[in-house]
C-alpha cells in the first residue's frame, strides 16, 4: 500500500526556498510516498508564539489544524523546529481548550520531521544520492533537543555517495537564530552565528547540512555578509543530488 | 526591552576579558558535568524521579512545611517564617540585637543576595564578611555575583591580585595559592571571632528536619560550627521530603553544580550544640522565607520553584556565555539577583514582569537549558509564558504580551496575512515582487543587505523571495507529476526504533576499599591501609613529615584503643577543642578523627558530631587525620544517609577530598578554609 504524507512545506520555505520545496517532493516520492499538498497550509504560527503574541499564534494554529484536519495520514515538514511546534508547543497554546485539544493531540500524534519520517516510519536510509565534497552537519535545537532527533539525518547524510562526512565541533550548539530572537538581539545572536561559522570553518567542510530553513537561512546570511565560501544548505537538497 | 539592558549586553559583547573568562567557564562546566554524570547510573531514570520528587513538594508545599518545621522544632532548632524580604531581615536584626552581635560571618547564599540582607545589616551597623573565597571578592569590589555557583566567574587573576594588593594589604601576586592563603588568613579570624554564622539551606528534609548544607572550600561548615549561633535562611521552596530523596538530590545537585559526584563538604545539620557537645552553635535559627514563592506556587510558572540552584543551566546556555551574569538587568540598570536562564524566569516571577519580564526575551529557546537541567524544568516554555505575559504578582489581570511594540505590529498583521490562504499567498506574491524587484538592482545578486535597524541586517545578508513561490509551482507540477513508487529499488532498514535498545552493561566496579582508595587518591586525599597495631606508628609518620608536634584529637573512646597514649609517648602534645578553646586550637596544624564510615563511589568519609568528636578537629586544622575501620566502607550515600545516628547527632558532614575552590580562574586550589590535606587510615581488622 502507498503511503500518502501531507506535506507541510513550512512558511520559510515555501516564500524563500520554493527548489528546497520541490527537492522534498522529489525524495519523499523516491522513497515510494505519494506527496499530497493540502492547499489552506500557512505558518504554524510559530513566529508569534515565540514573540508571546498567544492570540495571534492561536490563529495561525487553528489555520493549520484546519487545513490539515481533513487529509489523513502523516503530516511531514522539512523542519524540525515546525514539527516540534506542533508537536510540543500546539498543546500549551491550547491547554484547557476542550474544543481544539483533541483536535491538537490527533494531529500532533502524526506530525514528522522529514528526516524522522524516512528513517525511523520508511525505514529508508540510502536514498540513491551523490555529492562530491565534504559536508558537515548541524543539529538544529529544535530537532535535536526538543523532538530528540539527530541519529536520524546523520544515517541519511551517511548513506550520501562520494561524500566525506566530517563532524561540525559543538554542532548542537544554536545558530543564533531563534526566530524573533535574531532581531530582537542582533548583538547577541550575531556572536553566537560568528562561534557557529568558526566551527564550520574548523571542521573543514564546505558545505553545512541542517534540517531546519531557518537555521540554512541564518547561517548562509552570516557567510555571505563575511564573504566565506562555505555554504549552508538544507537536508532535502543535499539528499536530492544524484 | 530596555534601554540598560541593551547597553550592557553591548558593554559585555565589546569586553575582551569578560568574554575569555566567560568561553572558558562554559567550556570547563560543560565538560566536568558531562563526566561526573557518565559516572552516575542511570542518570536519566534519577534526573525524571527527580522532576517528580520537586513536582510532588511544590504541590503540597504547605504540608510539607508543616513536617519540616515541627520536627526542625523537636530537633530544638528555631524556626521563624517571614513573608517577605523585610520580615527576613527584621528577623535577623533581632537576633542580632539579643545577642549583641557586632560581626557576622557568612557563607553564599542566594536568598540573602534576593532580599539585599547584606546591605541592611549594614545599615544597623553591624560588619557582615562573605567567606565563601569569590563571593568574598565581588562583596570586597562592592558588586554583586556574576554567577549563582561561581560568584567571581567574570574576573581574571589579575583583577583579584589587584583587589588583594589594595583591600588585604599584600604584595601584588597573579599566584592564586598566595591570593587563596591571604584570603584564608584574613577569613579565619573572621570565623574565631563572628558572633554570628549566616548560611544558605540547599536542602531541608521534611521527614526529619535537617538541613542540608553543600559546599566545597570549608565555610559552610565554619559559619555553622564556629560562632554560636548560626541562622539558617532558607527559601520556603528547598525541602526534599525524605532522606532517600536528598540522597537522590546529592547525586544530582555536586554534578551539575561543579561536576563534582560530591562537593567537598556535604554538612547535615540537625540541631544546635547539645549540652555534653565540645562544639556547635548553642542556638540553631532557621528562617523560612516566601518573598513572592506562594505566589508562584499558584501561578503557571510554579515549575521554576523546582530548580534546585546548581547553575548548570547558567553554563549551558549560549546567551550567558555571550553576556554573563551582570548584564541581566531591569530598566533602572538593577542587576537581576538571578542571571542566566533560570534568572530570567525567576526574577521577572519574583519581582514582576515590569522589573525583568524582557530578560527573557533574550533566549533563542535552543533548549541547552533544559538538556542541563538536573531537574528537568522546562525552561523554554517558561521564558515562553513570561513572554506571553503571564503575571505572577496580579492574578486574574489579562496578560500582556512583553513584546516591543513595533515587532507586535508586524507579527500581528503577519498572523493576519497567515490566518487566510488566499491573503497568504497574495502577500507572498508581492514579497516575490519585492525579492525580484531587489534582484534587478543588485544585478542578479539574491542577497539582500537589509539596513541594520531591522535587527537581520546587523550582521547577516537575507536571500530574496522567489519570484514564485512552492506552492503556485507545485499547482502546475501536480498535474503532470507521475508518482512511481520507487520505494523498492531502494535498501531498506529495519526501523532502529523497533529494534530492542541496546543496553551497554555497567561495569561493575570492583566496590570496597579499592574503589574508596581510588575515588580519595584522585580528588588528593591519602589513604593508608594497615593494621591495628599499626596505626600509631602511621599517624606519628605523616606528622614528623610536616614537623608538627600538636595534634587536636576527638577523645579516646571514640579512637582506636590506646592510640591516644602511643602518640603521647610519641612525643605529640594532644589537646581537645571545645567551644571554649577555638581560638588556641585554630593554632593546631593538625588534627585527628574517627571516621563513622566511609563511602566506596565517591571516596567520603562520614564523620558525626556530638559528645566527644569536636567537629572543629576535621575543619580547623590543616592536616585532617581520620581512623576508618575497613568494615565500615559501605558502598554508596544511600546506604547511610537514612541510618538513625545520622540523625541523632547535631550535626554530620560528609567528606569528600580535601577543602577546594575553583573560584579565581577555574583554577583548583587546594586547603582553602578546611584542611588541605585529608590522610585516611584505613584499619584492617587481622
Amino acid at each position: 500500500m502507498t503511503i500518502t504524507a501531507q506535506l507541510f512545506v513550512t512558511c520559510i520555505i515555501d516564500t524563500l526556498y520554493p527548489e528546497t520545496g520541490e527537492a522534498v517532493v522529489r525524495i519523499l516520492e523516491k522513497a515510494g510516498v505519494q506527496v499530497s499538498f493540502p492547499p489552506g497550509q500557512t505558518c504554524c504560527g510559530q513566529p508569534a508564539f515565540n514573540a508571546g503574541l498567544r492570540l495571534q499564534a492561536r490563529k495561525m494554529a487553528i489555520q493549520t489544524i484546519r487545513a490539515f484536519g481533513s487529509y489523513p495520514g502523516p503530516v511531514v515538514i522539512p523542519s524540525g523546529s515546525c514539527a516540534a511546534m506542533i508537536r510540543h508547543s500546539y498543546a500549551e497554546l491550547f491547554a484547557g481548550d476542550s474544543k481544539w485539544l483533541p483536535k491538537v493531540h490527533e494531529l500532533a500524534a502524526r506530525t514528522y520531521e522529514l528526516s524522522e519520517f524516512l528513517v525511523d516510519v520508511m525505514g529508508i536510509t540510502d536514498l540513491g544520492s551523490r555529492y562530491g565534497g565534504r559536508i558537515t552537519y548541524h543539529s538544529s535545537c529544535h530537532l535535536l533537543r526538543g523532538l530528540g532527533v539527530d541519529r536520524q539525518p546523520r544515517s541519511l547524510l551517511a548513506a550520501v555517495k562520494d561524500a566525506e562526512l566530517v563532524e561540525l565541533p559543538e554542532t548542537g550548539d544554536c545558530c543564533g537564530f531563534g526566530g524573533v530572537f535574531s532581531v530582537e538581539h542582533p548583538e547577541i545572536s550575531t556572536a553566537m552565528l560568528e562561534r557557529k561559522i568558526a566551527n564550520i570553518e574548523r571542521s573543514g567542510a564546505d558545505l553545512v547540512v541542517a534540517c531546519d530553513a531557518g537555521c540554512v537561512t541564518n547561517i548562509n546570511g552570516g557567510l555571505h555578509r563575511r564573504h566565506k565560501t562555505q555554504r549552508a544548505m538544507h537536508i532535502a537538497d543535499l539528499l536530492d543530488k544524484t | 526591552m530596555t534601554g540598560a539592558f541593551h547597553s550592557q549586553i553591548r558593554k559585555s559583547l565589546a569586553d575582551a576579558n569578560l568574554q575569555s573568562a566567560l568561553d572558558a567557564n562554559s567550556a570547563r562546566r560543560i565538560l566536568v558535568r558531562k563526566t561526573a554524570f557518565d559516572s552516575l547510573p542511570n542518570a536519566q531514570g534519577r534526573r525524571e524521579r527527580a522532576h517528580v520528587v520537586r513536582e510532588d513538594v511544590i504541590e503540597h508545599l504547605d504540608s510539607y512545611l508543616e513536617q519540616f518545621i515541627t520536627h526542625a522544632r523537636e530537633n530544638g532548632m528555631i524556626v521563624h517564617r517571614a513573608a517577605d524580604g523585610a520580615q527576613a531581615i527584621e528577623l535577623v536584626l533581632e537576633i542580632a540585637r539579643r545577642h549583641g552581635a557586632k560581626l557576622i560571618a557568612k557563607s553564599k547564599t542566594m536568598i540573602s543576595e534576593e532580599i539585599g540582607l547584606n546591605h541592611a545589616l549594614e545599615g544597623q551597623g553591624l560588619e557582615v564578611i562573605e567567606t565563601d573565597l569569590g563571593e568574598y571578592i565581588v562583596q570586597l569590589r562592592g558588586e554583586p555575583p556574576s554567577h549563582i555557583i561561581t560568584p567571581a566567574v567574570h574576573l581574571r587573576r589579575q583583577d583579584v591580585g589587584k583587589l588583594f594588593e589594595e583591600k588585604l594589604g599584600i604584595a601584588y601576586t597573579e599566584d592564586i595559592s598566595i591570593m587563596t592563603s591571604a584570603a584564608r588568613r584574613t577569613l579565619r579570624n573572621v570565623f574565631l571571632n563572628a558572633d554570628i554564622g549566616i548560611s544558605g539551606v540547599n536542602f531541608g528534609v521534611a521527614e526529619t528536619g535537617t538541613l542540608c548544607l553543600v559546599t566545597n572550600e570549608g565555610n559552610g561548615r565554619m559559619v555553622t560550627t564556629v560562632p554560636r549561633v548560626h541562622v539558617a535562611l532558607m527559601g520556603i521552596e528547598r525541602l526534599v521530603p525524605t532522606l532517600n530523596d536528598l540522597g537522590l538530590m546529592l547525586s544530582l545537585l555536586p554534578r551539575s553544580a561543579t561536576g563534582q559526584k560530591l562537593s567537598a563538604y556535604t554538612s547535615l545539620l540537625n540541631s544546635p550544640r547539645h549540652s555534653l557537645d565540645p562544639d556547635g552553635p548553642q542556638e540553631r535559627h532557621v528562617i523560612l522565607v516566601d518573598n513572592g514563592r506562594s505566589a508562584v506556587g499558584a501561578s503557571d510558572l510554579r515549575e521554576i520553584l523546582y530548580c534546585i540552584r546548581c547553575g548548570s543551566c547558567l553554563n549551558a546556555c549560549p546567551v550567558f556565555r555571550e553576556i554573563g551574569g551582570h548584564a541581566y538587568v531591569g530598566p533602572g540598570g538593577k542587576i537581576s539577583p538571578y542571571p542566566g536562564p533560570v534568572g530570567s524566569v525567576v526574577s521577572p516571577a519574583l519581582f514582576g514582569q515590569l522589573e525583568y519580564g524582557h530578560l527573557a526575551r533574550a533566549s533563542s529557546l535552543c533548549g541547552a537549558c533544559r538538556e542541563a537541567c538536573p531537574v528537568d524544568i522546562d525552561l523554554p516554555m517558561l521564558l515562553l509564558r513570561i513572554r506571553a505575559g503571564v503575571q505572577v504578582s496580579k492574578p486574574g489581570i489579562k496578560n500582556k504580551p512583553n513584546a516591543p511594540a513595533l515587532l507586535a505590529i508586524g507579527l500581528k498583521l503577519f498572523a493576519f496575512t497567515a490566518s487566510s490562504p488566499w491573503r497568504f499567498a497574495a502577500a507572498q506574491w508581492l514579497a516575490g515582487a519585492a525579492g525580484l524587484v531587489a534582484t534587478f538592482f543588485s544585478r542578479g545578486d539574491p542577497w539582500i543587505h537589509l539596513p541594520k535597524i531591522s535587527g537581520w541586517g546587523y550582521s547577516k545578508d537575507f536571500p530574496s523571495p522567489a519570484g514564485r513561490t512552492f506552492r503556485s509551482r507545485y499547482r502546475k507540477q501536480a498535474q503532470k507529476s507521475v508518482i512511481e513508487n520507487r520505494r523498492n529499488e531502494f535498501p531498506t532498514e529495519v526501523p532502529v526504533d523497533g529494534q530492542p535498545i541496546i543496553e551497554t552493561t555497567p561495569v561493575q566496579e570492583q566496590k570496597g576499599t579499592d574503589s574508596f582508595r581510588r575515588e580519595l587518591e584522585a580528588l588528593g586525599g591519602r589513604f593508608t591501609l594497615c593494621l591495628p597495631e599499626e596505626v600509631a606508628e602511621k599517624v606519628l609518620q605523616i606528622l614528623r613529615t610536616s614537623g608538627i608536634d600538636q595534634l587536636l584529637s576527638w577523645e579516646a573512646p571514640y579512637l582506636p584503643e590506646h592510640l591516644l597514649e602511643q602518640l603521647s609517648e610519641g612525643g605529640i602534645q594532644i589537646s581537645h577543642p571545645t567551644v571554649e578553646t577555638l581560638k588556641t586550637s585554630s593554632q593546631v596544624r593538625a588534627g585527628i578523627t574517627g571516621a563513622y564510615a566511609g563511602l566506596a563511589d565517591t571516596g567520603s568519609l562520614v564523620l558525626l558530631g556530638g559528645q566527644g568528636k569536636p567537629l572543629t578537629a576535621s575543619l580547623l586544622p590543616e592536616i585532617h587525620i581520620a581512623i576508618l575501620w575497613e568494615e565500615h566502607i559501605y558502598e554508596d550515600l544511600n546506604q547511610v544517609l537514612t541510618w538513625k545516628d545520622l540523625r541523632m547527632a547535631p550535626a554530620a558532614v560528609l567528606i569528600t577530598g580535601p577543602s577546594r575552590t575553583s573560584d579565581i580562574e577555574m583554577t583548583l586550589t587546594i586547603g582553602v578554609h578546611g584542611p588541605g590535606e585529608l590522610h585516611v587510615i584505613c584499619i584492617r581488622k587481622k
